[in-house]
């Protein structure tokens, strides 16, 4: 080592005093760099290296573009979540864990009407109680903030209206919680009660009084925040269909049910800058909300995530009682802290959209889907939230893995007077997908075939088009059904069991990061940033602002960079807390943090990697083609015993600059049409998934309880099995509880019936099937390692899955989630009146005899394996675009192929008396276009 | 909290002294005498691993052990527990050793988000303080009052079973993860040892 920086490692042993002493400044510590505790190099882990490297790692979907990158450090190995030692201790921070000195308690004034007017607000009284420090109205707060910038319709605390019950009206900070609570009492609030609407229906009918009102964008008088119109493809084809499946579902709304309660606690520091606590999901949105709420410059802001008790979309939006804490603590100049209770929770919302679905879709002579036309009105409460993609999600995100001959969708989203909805895990896929996958079952009936061989002869390849444009990479449907067909034993089952016992299949497919950021031009601001700094102690630093919500992204961006750089997951420190240390980053939704921020994790490691590799170059004298990096070891590849150490090479890296520092970047490459709308649904990689359900039905009581789930995920490669394998299990559970217990309960009245854990049922351990997770690994070429989203995906098919199996058991199709035991007795009764039967036991399971066309389905689904085994290793890299299965060729725009093609987001004339329930919407004008110019 | 009428808070109840013993520690606050024990160990005691999520006694998450039996802190007067002895998730390790109910939990994914996990984590090492090897039904039964949302329970359980081979002297615990070298090697990888057979 040259000059400079020398630091002593020390040499114990050599000098020891003979009383035992250390001698000072001789301690016997590892040598910085060095790992800690494992004192030897550990052998290169070939197994988890690349074949195409070197290694022994199969890679069936050939080479990707960061197989140099990997030392079979850390990369697909079950790794504990780093910060579990944090929570298995009891020292995990949460929301309502930061207790600051000095802390006052916040309390909210919540609406006792569904929709009323605000007169007046008299605080007078609340002013006057001992103890109160603080209190805040709507007057505070006039500045409108929301997640979606081109829906910004919230405000901290009502200004003129409330528009739901337990919307916030007023908040007072106070001593003690027992003060705040007295304070509540003493608001004097006028209201002039206004004519609330519930039912979604009536949403979208003219009203006198809209519950938000858009100006020039409003349509006619109506309720409709959102509408949409999408229809791609030849409808021609749906005109003689072989097989038709129309179904008209209705899906309770449901909650995430996280066990940990909203909280926050803000603080203006003495300085002026407001430090906010709060367990969110996307810290930067409310860190952008924040700041024009108090009308102060964002860096004069510092969001401090803590650690977030559970999220699934239910924190993700920026939060108006954020807003009241901040407001709370800048009148008290104490800190503030605000923690909801389980009711408070329900008031706040932004679970999945109670929907009203209507589904058709027919199949061709050769059994190819030639339509699928779907109408989805969904109930978004009180406020818009992310319900402007929600109500594209609904339709676009059916529209793979399946080749569609046309695709025809409307959906609207309606304000009504309920807590708002939002994004929940899966967000705005998942009812539409349990429509679509019950009606290919339904098809499959009529035309005698086998609904797994239905799917497989109908899927889009790798490296495809859908038929809305999405550029589809990897894909690793076909894998994922013929898995869980081969774990479930499906051929031995399906149609085969008793009456009474069941098996269904559900596919899945769900979008990895979503392709656009909301806030900017993707041009011009990179997706994820992620910045890395090495000091002289070896330790890498690694800062991104990815929120880990439990699902194990800090452990996924440590084990990249510790892979790359191959040194033990415990030298890599990940600080991924604090707005004023950590690079902006949108967040933790759509599933982006392990494709985003990973990607631009590697991208920073290998920076400083090659800082790395040019020192051992200088120390060593081999160019860094030819050195290896193993486990705090650089060493020339063809002679382990010529090397330097990481921190010899470090050291030699930091001669004159100091620590290394690095910053990487993802951006997702343009994609996408340019009709309305085309950018919702984007994204840079696409995961699926298929699910076999086993269930039993007591046909005497209609309790359903689901058995045994084969769940397999292509979640591109498994960074970190053991999380992956948690993220499928957990998606059951919560999937489960929605098809089979979970609901929201509104009563005659528009209450909410049921805002507690005691009522709202979330599945035990009781209800649990053992779930047999299997992960498909697609290595798509532009994922980290080739890994795409497992989160949200896996949640999918598990609803389809199910309520096929229930049809299997019992022969009746339920299209009223959840499944309750009411709902299917009710449906049970039906049966046996329609099958002339007095006793449920009586009834007939179905049973199929496979027809003429599943030969022919199973040859061509033979032929696509070996299509798509092809294009997976990109030895085919011909365009496909969804159509070519209908004779398209892919090299001419669509648009000239057929006649009938077309791509429109607005109905014709024709269309508009032919429209479903949401549809119904584009019946009325917006107020631009009927002479309206406020 | 919704509605006009709040229910008025119970009159103004008188401070007392509360003592019990608090993992191991013998503690003493001045509390009111209507006092819940969740708010007691969490805002005067301290052990914010009690963590608080439904107030109602469905999620479990405030489960502590008192006199080594597993209750809810949310339905628990601190009054009706003077004097025990409470194990709450920081009493569980010893010193820098992690319980092998936390460490199976870390290594086997018992804990997602965490939030839950104390409380899983003092209902499961109730279970294994009686039984140390336990069926899977068992397990089940022991931690049904608990809610989970982000695991499924399925890498619970496995936990759980995990930590019951360590109780039964089946498998070694794991070293800590504090313990900062337990074999100090002062060469370190500066001299790493080579492949068998390799000539320096």
């Amino acid at each position: 080592m040259s000059g400079g920086y020398r630091q002593q490692p020390g040499s114990p042993g050599k000098v020891t005093r003979k009383d035992g002493k250390r001698v000072a400044g001789k301690q016997a510590f590892p040598p910085p760099g060095s790992g800690g505790s494992k004192p030897t190099m550990a052998p290169r882990d070939l197994d988890f290296i690349p074949e195409l490297v070197g290694g022994r790692e199969a890679q069936p979907a050939g080479a990707h573009v960061h197989d140099r990158a990997r030392t079979g450090t850390s990369v697909g190995k079950p790794t504990a979540l780093v910060d579990s030692n944090a929570k298995v201790t009891g020292q995990a921070w949460y929301g309502d864990d930061v207790r600051l000195a000095n802390e006052v308690i916040g309390k909210i004034l919540r609406s006792p009407h569904h929709y009323a007017r605000i007169k007046s607000i008299d605080t007078s009284k609340v002013e006057a109680l001992p103890g109160v420090l603080a209190v805040a109205t709507g007057a505070d707060s006039p500045h409108q903030f929301g997640v979606l910038p081109v829906t910004k319709d919230e405000h901290a605390m009502a200004v003129d209206k409330v528009r739901h019950v337990g919307d916030l009206v007023a908040s007072v900070a106070a001593v003690d919680e027992a003060t705040a609570m007295a304070a509540l009492n003493l608001f004097e609030v006028e209201y002039e009660v206004l004519e609330p609407v519930f039912d979604p229906k009536k949403g979208l009918e003219d009203v006198d009084e809209p519950i938000h009102w858009r100006g020039k964008y409003h349509l006619a008088r109506t309720n409709v925040q959102k509408r949409v119109f999408q229809e791609f493809g030849d409808r021609s084809l749906v005109q003689k269909p072989l097989a038709s499946s129309h179904g008209k579902w209705k899906m309770a709304g449901v909650h995430h049910g996280f066990t940990e309660p909203h909280a926050v606690v803000a603080h203006w520091g003495p300085n002026g800058r407001l430090q906010l606590y709060t367990p969110q999901q996307v810290p930067h949105y409310t860190h952008r909300a924040l700041a024009t709420v108090l009308d102060v410059p964002m860096h004069q802001i510092n969001v401090i995530r803590t650690f977030v008790g559970g999220g699934f979309g239910g924190k993700s939006d920026p939060f108006p009682h954020e807003m009241c804490a901040a407001i709370l603590s800048r009148k008290a100049g104490r800190p503030v802290r605000i923690t909801f209770d389980r009711e408070e929770v329900y008031w706040i919302n932004r679970g999945r959209h109670p929907s009203h679905i209507e589904v058709k879709m027919t199949a061709d002579d050769d059994a190819r889907i030639s339509g699928f036309d779907i109408d989805a009105l969904i109930d978004g409460g009180g406020f818009a939230s992310f319900g402007h993609v929600t109500s594209y999600y609904n339709g676009v995100l059916a529209t793979a893995p399946y080749e569609l001959g046309s695709f025809h969708y409307t959906g609207a989203r309606v304000w009504t007077n309920k807590p708002a909805s939002g994004a929940m895990r899966g967000h705005g896929a998942v009812n539409t997908r349990c429509a679509v996958e019950v009606g290919l079952d339904e098809m499959a009936d009529q035309m005698k075939v086998d609904p797994m061989d239905l799917r497989l002869a109908n899927l889009l390849p790798p490296h495809s088009r859908t038929i809305s444009g999405f550029r589809i990479t990897s894909n690793g449907m076909r894998e994922a059904l013929e898995k869980v067909r081969e774990g479930s034993q499906w051929d031995t089952k399906f149609r085969q069991m008793p009456l009474g016992k069941g098996i269904g299949i559900g596919c899945g497919f769900f979008i990895s990061g979503s392709g656009l950021p909301i806030h900017w031009d993707p041009n011009r601001f990179p997706h994820a940033t992620v910045h890395i700094q090495v000091d002289m102690d070896g330790g890498v630093t690694v800062h991104t602002g990815a929120a880990d919500i439990g699902q194990g992204s800090t452990t996924a961006i440590a084990q990249v960079v510790s892979e790359v750089l191959a040194l033990p997951l415990e030298m890599i420190h990940v600080k991924c807390h604090e707005s004023d240390t950590s690079p902006v980053d949108l967040g933790s939704y759509s599933s982006r943090v392990t494709f985003m921020n990973a990607n631009a994790a590697i991208r920073a490691a290998l920076e400083i990697r090659e800082q790395l590799l040019k020192a051992a170059w200088e120390i060593l004298g081999y160019h860094p083609n030819n050195l290896v990096l193993n486990d705090r070891r650089i060493y020339y590849k063809h002679d382990p015993a010529i090397g330097t150490s990481y921190l010899k090479a470090l050291h030699k890296a930091q001669e004159d600059k100091g620590a290394l520092i690095a910053s990487g970047a993802y951006r997702s490459p343009p994609m996408g049409g340019v009709h309305k709308g085309a950018a919702a649904g984007l994204a840079p990689a696409y995961s699926f998934s298929a699910y076999v359900a086993e269930v039993d039905v007591d046909v005497e009581t209609g309790m359903i309880k689901c058995t045994k789930v084969w769940a397999a995920h292509d979640c591109g490669k498994a960074l970190n099995p053991l999380a992956v394998k948690g993220q499928i299990i957990g998606s059951c559970h919560m999937g489960l509880g929605q098809v089979l217990s979970e609901k929201m309960v509104y009563g005659r009245t528009g209450h909410l019936q049921n805002p507690n854990l005691l009522d709202y049922k979330i599945p035990s351990v009781h209800e649990m099937p053992h779930v047999e997770p299997i992960i498909v690994e697609s290595c798509d070429p532009e994922g980290p390692f080739g890994a795409k989203e497992a989160g949200e995906g896996p949640l999918l098919p598990i609803l389809p899955a199910v309520v096929n199996a229930v049809y299997d058991a019992i022969g009746i199709r339920l299209r009223d989630l959840p499944l309750t035991p009411d709902v299917v007795f009710k449906g049970i009764e039906k049966g046996m009146k329609a099958a002339g039967v007095d006793d449920p036991l009586d009834l007939a399971p179905p049973r199929v005899e496979h027809g003429e066309l599943q030969p022919l389905l199973v040859k061509r689904a033979a032929e696509h394996k070996i299509r798509d085994q092809a294009r997976q290793r990109s030895e085919d890299t011909s365009p496909y675009v969804n159509g070519v299965l209908f004779g398209f060729d892919p090299n001419i725009p669509l648009e000239d192929q057929v006649e009938g093609w077309r791509m429109a987001t607005e109905p014709d004339p024709e269309q508009l008396a032919a429209l479903g329930l949401a549809g119904k919407a584009w019946l009325k004008k917006e107020q631009r276009h009927m002479g309206g110019d406020e | 909290m919704v509605g006009t009428e709040h229910v008025e808070m119970i009159p103004v109840a008188k401070k007392e002294i509360w003592s019990a013993e608090v993992n191991g520690r013998p503690v003493e606050v001045l509390a009111p005498s209507n006092a819940i024990l969740l708010d007691v160990l969490r805002d005067k005691v301290g052990t914010l691993g009690v963590k608080r999520g439904c107030d109602l006694g469905t999620c479990g998450c405030c489960s502590v052990l008192i006199d080594g039996t597993p209750r809810l802190s949310c339905l628990c007067l601190a009054g009706q527990v003077e004097g025990s002895s409470i194990i709450t998730v920081e009493g569980l390790s010893e010193g820098a050793h992690l319980a092998p109910i936390q460490s199976c939990f870390a290594e086997y994914g018992g804990s997602q988000c965490g939030f839950c996990t104390p409380g899983f984590l003092v209902t499961a090492q109730a279970l294994l303080n009686e039984n140390n090897n336990p069926s899977d039904k068992e397990v089940a039964n022991a931690i049904e009052g608990n809610l989970c949302r982000c695991t499924g329970y399925q890498q619970i359980v496995e936990s759980i079973q995990a930590a019951a081979a360590i109780h039964r002297g089946e498998v070694e615990p794991a070293a800590p993860a504090s313990d900062p070298h337990p074999d100090p090697h002062p060469t370190g990888p500066e001299e790493p040892q080579m492949p068998p057979g390799h000539a320096r």
